[in-house]
C-alpha cells in the first residue's frame, strides 16, 4: 500500500491505496464520488474525465499514486453551494444530454475548453470534445449547450 | 390545433439535475457492505464440447467465496418464445460462441475474482465451427443446436398478391444483393448489477436494464420463485438502444446465483471489450431484393429473400425476422409482395435487436434499389418517392397495405416536400460540386418506422397516479427511461391531464415490487402505450378529485376545471381553490380517501401473425424524409458528412427537446453504421474489440443537424403522438448512401461504405488517381 | 480461461527523485521494471494483460527538469522526456518553427490523452503508426539516451528496430529529443489518414519537409508511418526530387516510388492494397503542399 494525499473538490484526503489502483477506482470506491463513470476503462471514451491540476485527464488510466499531492475536480465539485455552474445550467436548458452517462466527463471537458477559449467556434468545440464519446445525442445539442454556456460565462 | 399547457413545451428533462451534477446513480454506482464481486470466466474457443471443468484451484484462492458453472443452473434455459428457450446462463454441454461464459467466481475483491478465473481449467473438445450464415445453410455444415439440425433458427414465407405476374408485367425489374454490417448498439454504460438473494427466497437486484420486466421474468423462472418475490429496482440507465439491456446477460444470472450460494450481495460490471465481443449485436443480413416498376416509376412488386446471421442463440430473432419483412409495404404503395427469410445459427455472438430493428436492413435495400431504378428510368429521386408515397389518409379513413398494416396518418409526402424546400436540397445546384479532391453530394431517403411495437403475448402496460394529501403527485410506471426521455414525457402527460405544472409531478422509476408491469422500452412503444396508460391513470385520478370537489362546491364534476394548479368553476373562474386544497378535501373528507388513478393501454390488441406476416407490428407509424450533405475525398475515399436535415412525422412532438435529440442521435448512430462501424472477424473472433477500432462517430465526425416536425395528429397516440426514436435511425443509412452516390456516381450495396471500399470501387471504374 | 480484466494486475510503484535512482532500479531489476511517464500506453497494456506484468513500475514524473520544451537559435529544439504531447501541440515555438510536429501532436488521441502522454513516450512505444515519428524523421531528430554507461545519442533513423521495439536496452531511458534548427526556407507537414476525424490510429501517416529555390528542390525529406514494421524514411523517393525542378509529374513519380520502400500489411484496419494506394495519394499530397508556391 502507498500513502497518498489528494485534494478533491476542495477537500483534502489522506489515504492508503494499492499501487495498482487507478485514480478512477479511488474516486468512485474509496471516496464514494460515483459521478465520474467508467465506460471503456482504457482511455478511449472520456466517461472518466476529471480535471487534475487544471487539465482534463482520463482517470481510468492514471494510477491513484500518480495523483499524490494533486488538485482534482470531479463533476460533484462543479456546482457551488446550491447553485449550478453555468455549463450545467446550459446543458439542462438546451437539453445536451439523454442517458447522462457521458455527461459528467463532457461537462468537465467543456469547462476546460471554455476556461481557455471564451468564444469557441463550433469546430473548436467539436475538437475540444473529441475525447468524449456520446452515443445518444449525436453531439448536436452538446455543441449547442457549450455555446450557450460560453454566452452565459461571458456575462 | 389544441393548445396544451405542458405538452409540446421545451421543459428540461425530468432527470437533468441528477445527471448534470453526477449525483444520480447508475447500476455500477451502488455498493453494499459485505458485497462480493462476480467475474465471468469465458471460453477461448468458438465451438467446443465441454468435457470437464476443474474449479478446485480457484476455490482455494484466499478471498474467493464461491465458484459456479453451468451445471449450477440445473439445465434451465431462456428465450423469447416458449419454443426457442435455447440459451443457458453459462454454457453446460458446449460453448457456441467465442468467449461464451463457462464459469463465474465471487470474491471479496474484483481483482481476486479475476485471478481466480485464471485458475479454472476446462477440458474442451474443439468442434468445427460455422461462421457465415450462408455457409450455415449448406449441407454438412457444423450444427450449432441439435434441435435445429439445419441451423435454421427462424424462417418465414409470406406471399401477398402475385409477384411473378407483376414482375412479368413490369417495365423494369432489378435484382440486387445488399448486405448490412456487423454492428452493435454502442451504449457507453457496460451492463452491471448489484444482486442480493435473501435466504427466505427473495431476490433484489439493481440492474442496468432497459426493460426490467424481461429480467424479472427470467430471474423468477431461473430461480423458481414467484414473480412477487423478484424485485428489480431500476437505476439510471446509461444507454439502451435495444438488444443487450432488453435481455439478460451471463453476469446477471451469475450474480444472483453467487449471492444465493454465499448469502452476500454480489456485484458485477462488464468491461467494454467484454461488451463488444460477448453482448448482443445487431443481426447482419443479406438481402436479395427484386423490385418491379412501371415505366413511370410506380412500384409493382417487391420480392425479398433475407438471410440473417443469428449468432449462437435465438434470443429475439423471431421478432427481428418478422420486422425485417412486415414493413416493406411501407412507406410506398406496394401491390404485390413476397418475403422469404432465414435466420441462421452460427458460432458468433448472439444477434438480437437494435434500434430500427429488422426494418433497417430491408428499408435500406428497398430505398437504394428504388433510387437505382429511378436513375435507369430517368426519374429524379424526389419524384420517384412522391409518385409512390402513401397519401395521408383523410380523417376517419384508414390506409391498409396488402399485408394488413393499417395507417391513420402518413406525413411522408409533406415531409418530402419540406425536405426538398430546405436549403440543403433546394440549393444543392448552387453549391460547388468539387473542391480539390473533394466531391460533394446530397442524398435523400423516405422511410417509415413503427411505434408501439408489439410482440406476441404480453403487450399491455399500466400506470398509477397517486395524489398525495398535500397535492403533490407520484406517477408509478413500469416504463423505463434509458435516456430516450420517456420519464419526461410521462411526467408531462400527468401534469397536462391534471392541470398541474410539470415540476409538481414526481415519477417513481421502475421497482417491480410496486410499479405495474410493462413490456419494456423497445420498438418505440413507451410514449404510445405507457403514455396512454399514464393519460388514463391521470384522468382517473382527476375524476376522483373532481367528484370530491363537486361535493364540496355542490356542483357537477364536469363544471370544474384545473389549470396551472388552480381549481376553478368553469362558468365562474373567480370561484377557485388551489390544487393542494382540493387534494386535502378529497383525502380527508368523511373517513378519508386514497386517491389512486389507474390506467391501462388499450391500443393495438388485434392479433399479429409472424407466420403469415399479416397485421400491425405497431400501433402507429412514423415517417421520415432525410437529406444528407457530404463530401468524399476521391483520392483517399474519406467521407466528411456535413449536414443532415431530418423531417419527421411523429404525429405531434410531446417533448420537442427529446424528439429533436432522438432524431439527431438516431441519425448519427445510423450514419455510424453506414460508413464507419464494422466488426472485423475471422472464425468467430473479433479483431476490433475497442473504441479505437470499432469506429463509432465522435464529435468531429458528426454533421450539423436540422430537425423539422410534421404534425399529423395521429388518433392512436396520446395527444396525437407517434414514435420519434427509431425513424431517423432507419432513414440515415440510405440517405447517406444516396449522397455518396451523388458525390461519386457509384451505388454501394454493402454496408459500411468505408474509404477503402470507395477507393476500390473508383479503381474498378478507372476513376481513381492512377 | 479467457477473462476480461477491469482491474490492473499487481505491481509495486516507485517514484525516484533523480535520473540516477531510476537508472539504478532499472539496472538491478532488468526486465522486471518498466518506466513510464504519461502511462497512456502502459496502463491500457497492463489492464489488457498485453504485456508481461513488471514487478515494479517506475514513475519518471518525480524527476524535475525533464519536462522542458526549449528552442535555441543555435542548438535547435529540445524536448524533454516528460514533455506532454499537449505542451508540444500548444507551443508557439513549435507552431512557428516546426509545423509538422504541431500537426503530428494535434492528431494524437484526445485532449485527455495529450495532457498526459509524452512525445518521448510516443516514440518509445514505437507502434509503426506512431504519429510523432514521421515528422521527427524528416527533421533529423536525435534521441539522447541515458543508461548505465555514459549517455549516447542515436539518430532517429536508427531508433526504431521493429513493431513496438526500439534500440533502447531495458536499463536505458530516453532523456531528450533534440531537433536541429530547420534550414531557412524549409517547410514541413504531417498528414494523417484515418477513416474518422478523431481518435483513430493512422492508416498511413506521411511527413514531408522541403526547401525549394526558384522552383528547384534544394532539399526534401519524406517519412511514413503505419506502412512498415517501423516508421521509415523514403530516401529513394527523396532522390528523385533532390536538385530537380519540381513539377507535379516529378512529385507523382516520387510518390509512386515511395510505395516501393514500404511494406504495409493486411490487417483489420486496412488491406495492403489500400495502404499502398494511400502511400501514393498521401505522399503526393504532402509533397504538393510542402512545395506549393
Amino acid at each position: 500500500m502507498e500513502q497518498i494525499r489528494l485534494t478533491v473538490n476542495g477537500k483534502d484526503y489522506e489515504m492508503q491505496v494499492k499501487p495498482s489502483a487507478t485514480l478512477l477506482d479511488v474516486i468512485r470506491e474509496d471516496l464514494g464520488l460515483t459521478g465520474t463513470k467508467e465506460g471503456c476503462g482504457v482511455g478511449e471514451c472520456g466517461a472518466c474525465t476529471v480535471i487534475m491540476e487544471d487539465k482534463a485527464i482520463n482517470a481510468c488510466i492514471v494510477l491513484a499514486v500518480e495523483a499524490n499531492n494533486k488538485n482534482i475536480i470531479t463533476i460533484e465539485g462543479l456546482a457551488g453551494d446550491e447553485k449550478l455552474h453555468p455549463i450545467q445550467e446550459a446543458f439542462m436548458e438546451v437539453g445536451g444530454l439523454q442517458c447522462g452517462f457521458c455527461t459528467p466527463g463532457m461537462i468537465l471537458s467543456a469547462k476546460v475548453l471554455l476556461d481557455k477559449n471564451k468564444t469557441p467556434s463550433d469546430q473548436e468545440i467539436r475538437k475540444g470534445l473529441e475525447g468524449n464519446f456520446c452515443r445518444c445525442t449525436g453531439y448536436t445539442k452538446i455543441v449547442e449547450s457549450v455555446k450557450a454556456a460560453a454566452q452565459k460565462m461571458r456575462g | 390545433m389544441e393548445e396544451y399547457s405542458v405538452i409540446g413545451k421545451r421543459v428540461p428533462r425530468f432527470d437533468s439535475k441528477e445527471k448534470i451534477t453526477g449525483l444520480g446513480k447508475y447500476a455500477a454506482d451502488f455498493s453494499l457492505p459485505g458485497m462480493l464481486w462476480c467475474k465471468v470466466a469465458r471460453s477461448p474457443l468458438a465451438h467446443a464440447r465441454i468435457l470437464n471443468i476443474d474449479t478446485s484451484r480457484a476455490e482455494r484462492l484466499p478471498g474467493v467465496k464461491a465458484v459456479i458453472t453451468g451445471r449450477d443452473f440445473g439445465g434451465w434455459t431462456w428465450g423469447f418464445m416458449a419454443n426457442t428457450r435455447d440459451e443457458p446462463p453459462l454454457a453446460v454441454d458446449k460453448v457456441r460462441y467465442l468467449y461464451e461464459g463457462v464459469a463465474a467466481v465471487a470474491a471479496i475483491d474484483e481483482d481476486i475474482a479475476e485471478e481466480a478465473c485464471e485458475l479454472i481449467t476446462v477440458d474442451y473438445e474443439e468442434l468445427p465451427g460455422v461462421f457465415d450464415p450462408e455457409e450455415a445453410m449448406k449441407e454438412g455444415a457444423p450444427v450449432v443446436h441439435d434441435y435445429r439440425p439445419n441451423n435454421v433458427s427462424v424462417e418465414y414465407h409470406w406471399n401477398f398478391g402475385d409477384v411473378e405476374k407483376a414482375f412479368a408485367d413490369s417495365y423494369l425489374v432489378r435484382e440486387d444483393r445488399f448486405t448490412t454490417g456487423k454492428v452493435i448498439v454502442g451504449f457507453l454504460e457496460p451492463p452491471a448489477s448489484l444482486a442480493y438473494y435473501d435466504p427466505t427466497g427473495y431476490i433484489t437486484v439493481r440492474a442496468a436494464k432497459q426493460s426490467p420486466y424481461f429480467h424479472y421474468r427470467h430471474l423468477a423462472a431461473c430461480f423458481n420463485l414467484p414473480l412477487s418475490k423478484v424485485r428489480i429496482i431500476q437505476p439510471l440507465i446509461g444507454g439502451g438502444f435495444g438488444g443487450t439491456k432488453n435481455d439478460s446477460v451471463a453476469g446477471d444470472f451469475c450474480a444472483v446465483m453467487l449471492s444465493k450460494k454465499t448469502g452476500k450481495p454480489v456485484k458485477f460490471v462488464y468491461t467494454m471489450d467484454e461488451v463488444l465481443t460477448t453482448c448482443r449485436r445487431r443481426h447482419n443480413m443479406i438481402v436479395y431484393n427484386k423490385m418491379g416498376m412501371t415505366k413511370d416509376g410506380r412500384l409493382t412488386a417487391v420480392q425479398s429473400r433475407v438471410v440473417g446471421n443469428g449468432g449462437a442463440y435465438t434470443a429475439i430473432g423471431p421478432l427481428t425476422m418478422y420486422l425485417a419483412g412486415f414493413a416493406t409495404t411501407l412507406p410506398y404503395r406496394l401491390p404485390n409482395y413476397k418475403y422469404d427469410c432465414y435466420r441462421m445459427f452460427t458460432n458468433n455472438p448472439v444477434s438480437a435487436a437494435m434500434r430500427g430493428h429488422g426494418i433497417t436492413h430491408t428499408r435500406f435495400a428497398c430505398e437504394i434499389q428504388m433510387e437505382m431504378m429511378a436513375e435507369e428510368l430517368g426519374i429524379d429521386p424526389v419524384e420517384i418517392r412522391m409518385r409512390n408515397a402513401i397519401d395521408n389518409p383523410k380523417r376517419g379513413e384508414v390506409y391498409r397495405t396488402i399485408n394488413d398494416v393499417s395507417l391513420k396518418t402518413c406525413g411522408l409526402k409533406e415531409a418530402i416536400q419540406k425536405a426538398v424546400e430546405d436549403p440543403l436540397w433546394a440549393e444543392k445546384e448552387k453549391r460547388p460540386r468539387k473542391a480539390g479532391p473533394i466531391s460533394y453530394g446530397v442524398g435523400m431517403s423516405g422511410t417509415s418506422y413503427l411505434g408501439g411495437a408489439r410482440q406476441l403475448g404480453h403487450q399491455s402496460c399500466g400506470a398509477i397516479v397517486r395524489i398525495c394529501e398535500d397535492g403533490s403527485v407520484n406517477l408509478l410506471t413500469g416504463a423505463t427511461d434509458c435516456g430516450q426521455g420517456s420519464d419526461t414525457v410521462l411526467t408531462m402527460i400527468v401534469a397536462e391531464e391534471l392541470g398541474l405544472k410539470y415540476e409538481d409531478v414526481q415519477l417513481q422509476r421502475v421497482d417491480t415490487s410496486y410499479t405495474p408491469v410493462d413490456p419494456g422500452s423497445y420498438g418505440s412503444r413507451v410514449t404510445a402505450l405507457a403514455g396512454q396508460a399514464t393519460q388514463k391513470a391521470a384522468q382517473d385520478a382527476k375524476k376522483q378529485l373532481l367528484e370530491a370537489g363537486a361535493k364540496a362546491w355542490n356542483v357537477a364534476p364536469d363544471e370544474i376545471e384545473i389549470r396551472n394548479s388552480v381549481v376553478y368553476l368553469k362558468k365562474n373562474p373567480e370561484k377557485k381553490m388551489s390544487f393542494e386544497k382540493l387534494a386535502k378535501i378529497a383525502s380527508y373528507e368523511g373517513s378519508g380517501a386514497v386517491i389512486l388513478g389507474r390506467g391501462y393501454s388499450g391500443y393495438g390488441i388485434e392479433p399479429l401473425d409472424f407466420m403469415t406476416g399479416t397485421g400491425n407490428g405497431g400501433t402507429g407509424y412514423s415517417f421520415t424524409a432525410q437529406t444528407v450533405g457530404l463530401g468524399v475525398d476521391m483520392e483517399t475515399g474519406k467521407i466528411d458528412v456535413t449536414d443532415f436535415t431530418i423531417v419527421h412525422d411523429c404525429g405531434r412532438p410531446l417533448h420537442p427537446i427529446s424528439v429533436e435529440s432522438q432524431n439527431e442521435g438516431g441519425a448519427v448512430q445510423g450514419m455510424g453504421q453506414a460508413i464507419y462501424e464494422e466488426f472485423v472477424m475471422d472464425k468467430g473472433k473479433t479483431f476490433n474489440d475497442n473504441f479505437l477500432d470499432y469506429k463509432m462517430p465522435r464529435s468531429t465526425d458528426s454533421p450539423d443537424i436540422k430537425v423539422i416536425d410534421i404534425i399529423t395528429d395521429d388518433p392512436d397516440g396520446p395527444y396525437g403522438a407517434k414514435e420519434a426514436s427509431e425513424g431517423s435511425h432507419v432513414s440515415a443509412p440510405p440517405a447517406v448512401i444516396s449522397a455518396i452516390h451523388d458525390a461519386t456516381g457509384i451505388w454501394f450495396k454493402d454496408l459500411p461504405v468505408t474509404p477503402e471500399k470507395i477507393v476500390k470501387a473508383l479503381k474498378e471504374k478507372g476513376r481513381w488517381l492512377k | 480461461m479467457t477473462v476480461f480484466y477491469r482491474r490492473l494486475p499487481r505491481f509495486e510503484y516507485l517514484i525516484p527523485k533523480t535520473l540516477e535512482e531510476a537508472l539504478s532500479v532499472l539496472k538491478n531489476q532488468k526486465e522486471s521494471a518498466k518506466v513510464f511517464a504519461g502511462g497512456t500506453d502502459l496502463i491500457p497494456q497492463l489492464k489488457r494483460r498485453e504485456i508481461h506484468t513488471p514487478k515494479i513500475v517506475i514513475d519518471l514524473k518525480g524527476i524535475s527538469g525533464l519536462d522542458k520544451l526549449a528552442y535555441d537559435e543555435n542548438t535547435g529544439l529540445s524536448i524533454g522526456p516528460l514533455t506532454t504531447i499537449n505542451t508540444v501541440a500548444e507551443s508557439p515555438i513549435i507552431q512557428q518553427h516546426f509545423p509538422s510536429l504541431f500537426h503530428a501532436a494535434s492528431s494524437i488521441g484526445s485532449p485527455q490523452v495529450r495532457n498526459r502522454g509524452t512525445f518521448a513516450g510516443n516514440i518509445c512505444t514505437a507502434v509503426p503508426s506512431a504519429d510523432s515519428a514521421p515528422a521527427l524523421l524528416t527533421l533529423d531528430a536525435t534521441i539522447k539516451i541515458s543508461g548505465p554507461k555514459k549517455e549516447r545519442a542515436v539518430p532517429i533513423t536508427q531508433f526504431f528496430t521493429g513493431p513496438r521495439t526500439t534500440i533502447l536496452m531495458p536499463d536505458e531511458i530516453v532523456i531528450e529529443i533534440s531537433v536541429p534548427k530547420p534550414k531557412p526556407g524549409s517547410r514541413g507537414i504531417y498528414l494523417k489518414l484515418s477513416p474518422r476525424h478523431s481518435m483513430d490510429l493512422a492508416i498511413v501517416g506521411v511527413a514531408a519537409s522541403g526547401i525549394s529555390e526558384n522552383g528547384i528542390c534544394k532539399d526534401v525529406k519524406i517519412a511514413l508511418g503505419a506502412v512498415a514494421p517501423t516508421p521509415i524514411r523514403a530516401p529513394m523517393a527523396e532522390e528523385i526530387l533532390k536538385g530537380q525542378r519540381i513539377t507535379s509529374n516529378l512529385i507523382d513519380e516520387a510518390a509512386r516510388n515511395a510505395i516501393t520502400q514500404c511494406s504495409p500489411i493486411d490487417d483489420h484496419r486496412a488491406s495492403q492494397e489500400y495502404r499502398c494506394d494511400m502511400i501514393y495519394a498521401m505522399t503526393r499530397r504532402a509533397l504538393t503542399q510542402v512545395f506549393a508556391q
